[in-house]
C-alpha cells in the first residue's frame, strides 16, 4: 500500500485509533508510524481528538490485588540494576584487550582519507566476550552530516527469519538505552543521524545491540535479548 | 470537570509521570491511585472479562513505569497517553485468535449502552473537558454514530460491528469512515472557528 499518500495515511491513522485497523495491517501501520514522524503526528491528532471518548464511560476501580502484584513487581525491578548499569560490561572490555587494540587498529586503518577520521568508538563484544561489532563516528561538529559506521566483525552474523537488529547507545546517567535504529549482518555499514542523535551520542558511554521483532522495538527500549554491548572509547 | 481543574489535573499528571521515571515509587503509587479506576474501565469495556482487563493493566502499569520517561516526548496529555498505551495493548490482546471474545458476551457488554440511552455522548457534553467531541459526535448519522462508538468505547472490529449492529461489513465500513471524516472537520470547526 502507498502509506505515503497523505489521505491514505490519515484514513489509516484515524482507523488505527479508532481501533478498526486490525491484524496485520495494524502491526503493518505500528512499524511505519516508527519511522514516519508525519505519520505518528496525525496518530497524535487522532488521540488527542478521541481519546476522550474512551473514558466517557464509568470508572470502574480495580481489585486491590492488581496493586499488589504492581507494587512488588516495581520494587523488583528497582532493586536489580538495569544490564547497561552493570558492571560485566567494563569487565568484559578488560578481558579482550588485546582482541580491543586489533579492532581498533582495523576501525582507524580503514578511515579513508577524504573523510574527517573517527573520534569515538565502541568495540562491542558478544555475550561470549569476542569482539563482535565496533560503531564509531567522527567529531560531529566536523562532518556537515552526521553518521556512524558500523562494522560488523563476528564470525558467522546470523539474523533469525522474523528479528531484526537494533541499535542503541546509552546515554550518560541512568536515562533508557535510546535507538539508533535497525542494521544489516553486513560487514560494513554506515548510518545517518538525526542532529538530535548526534548530539546525544557525543556523550553516550556504551553502544549496545538487540534482537527485537521486526520493524523494530515496539516500546522504544530494547525488548529481546541484548547479544553486543560495549563502551566508548574516545580516540582523539 | 472545569477546565482550571483539569489542567490542574494534567499538569500533576505529568508532575508523577517524570517523578515516576526516577524510579520514585511513591509517585508511581499516587499516579495510579489517580488513575487506574479510568483505566481500567477502558480495558473493561474492550475485552470484557475482568481477568484479562485485570492482566492488561498490570501490564500497562508496568509499561508505564518502564517507559515514563518516553512520556517527555510524547507530545499528548498524560491522560491521553496513558489511555492510548491501554487501548493498545487491549487491541492486541484481542488479535491473538485464542482471546476471541464470544458472541454472548458482546451483547452482555453491549446492552450496558444503547445508542438511544444516555450514555457516552451524553457523558461527555456535560462533561465539559470534551463537550466538542461529544457535539460532533451528536451532529453524526446515528448509524455512523453507533459504528464509531461500538468500534471505539467497547473495541468491535469492523466485523464484529456488522455483526451486530446487522447490516454488511462494506456498509459498516462506509460508515465508519463517512464518519470519522465529519467528526474531524466538525471537530477542526471547532479548534478554528
Amino acid at each position: 500500500m502507498r502509506y505515503r499518500n497523505p489521505e491514505l495515511g490519515e484514513k489509516l491513522a484515524a482507523e488505527y485509533v479508532l481501533g478498526t485497523l486490525r491484524g496485520r495491517a495494524r502491526a503493518r501501520f505500528e512499524a511505519l508510524m516508527r519511522y514516519d514522524p508525519a505519520l505518528r503526528s496525525r496518530v497524535t491528532d487522532w488521540e488527542a481528538k478521541l481519546t476522550p471518548l474512551a473514558r466517557a464511560g464509568t470508572d470502574i476501580a480495580p481489585p486491590t490485588r492488581v496493586w499488589n502484584a504492581l507494587s512488588q513487581r516495581i520494587a523488583g525491578e528497582a532493586r536489580k540494576p538495569r544490564w547497561w548499569q552493570s558492571l560485566a560490561l567494563w569487565r568484559g572490555l578488560a578481558a579482550s584487550g588485546a582482541a580491543f587494540a586489533l579492532v581498533l587498529a582495523i576501525v582507524i586503518g580503514v578511515a579513508p582519507e577524504a573523510q574527517p577520521p573517527m573520534s569515538m568508538v565502541a568495540v562491542m563484544n558478544d555475550t561470549q566476550g569476542q569482539p563482535a561489532m565496533t560503531v564509531s563516528w567522527p567529531s560531529m561538529q566536523a562532518v556537515r552530516e552526521p553518521y556512524i559506521r558500523i562494522k560488523v566483525t563476528q564470525q558467522h552474523p546470523t539474523m533469525a527469519p522474523g528479528t531484526e537488529w537494533e541499535l542503541w547507545m546509552l546515554p550518560p546517567g541512568k536515562d533508557n538505552p535510546v535507538s539508533l535504529g535497525l542494521i544489516t549482518t553486513d560487514v560494513d555499514q554506515v548510518m545517518k543521524l538525526t542532529p538530535e542523535l548526534a548530539s546525544r551520542i557525543e556523550g553516550a558511554w556504551g553502544i549496545a545491540m538487540s534482537i527485537e521483532p521486526k520493524g523494530g522495538s515496539p516500546s522504544g527500549t530494547p525488548t529481546g535479548p541484548v547479544v553486543m554491548k560495549g563502551p566508548c572509547v574516545k580516540l582523539l | 470537570m472545569s477546565e482550571p481543574l483539569r489542567d490542574a489535573q494534567a499538569s500533576r499528571l505529568a508532575e508523577l509521570l517524570s517523578q515516576s521515571a526516577l524510579r520514585n515509587q511513591s509517585a508511581f503509587s499516587e499516579l495510579y491511585s489517580l488513575t487506574a479506576p479510568k483505566l481500567f474501565g477502558v480495558a473493561l469495556r474492550i475485552l470484557r472479562r475482568q481477568d484479562w482487563a485485570e492482566e492488561v493493566l498490570q501490564e500497562c502499569y508496568m509499561n508505564i513505569w518502564n517507559h515514563a520517561a518516553d512520556y517527555a516526548v510524547a507530545k499528548s496529555a498524560p491522560l491521553t497517553w496513558m489511555t492510548s498505551i491501554v487501548r493498545n495493548r487491549c487491541l492486541d490482546w484481542l488479535r491473538r485468535p485464542q482471546q476471541e471474545a464470544t458472541g454472548d458476551e458482546y451483547e452482555i457488554a453491549v446492552e450496558a449502552w444503547q445508542d438511544e440511552n444516555p450514555g457516552p455522548v451524553e457523558q461527555l457534553m456535560a462533561a465539559g473537558d470534551a463537550a466538542a467531541l461529544g457535539h460532533c459526535l451528536e451532529g453524526l448519522e446515528a448509524r455512523q454514530r453507533q459504528s464509531i462508538m461500538l468500534a471505539f468505547f467497547h473495541g468491535m472490529s469492523h466485523s464484529e460491528v456488522a455483526g451486530h449492529m446487522k447490516q454488511p461489513l462494506g456498509t459498516v465500513k462506509t460508515w465508519v469512515r463517512r464518519g470519522l471524516e465529519r467528526l474531524k472537520g466538525c471537530l477542526e470547526k471547532g479548534e478554528n472557528p
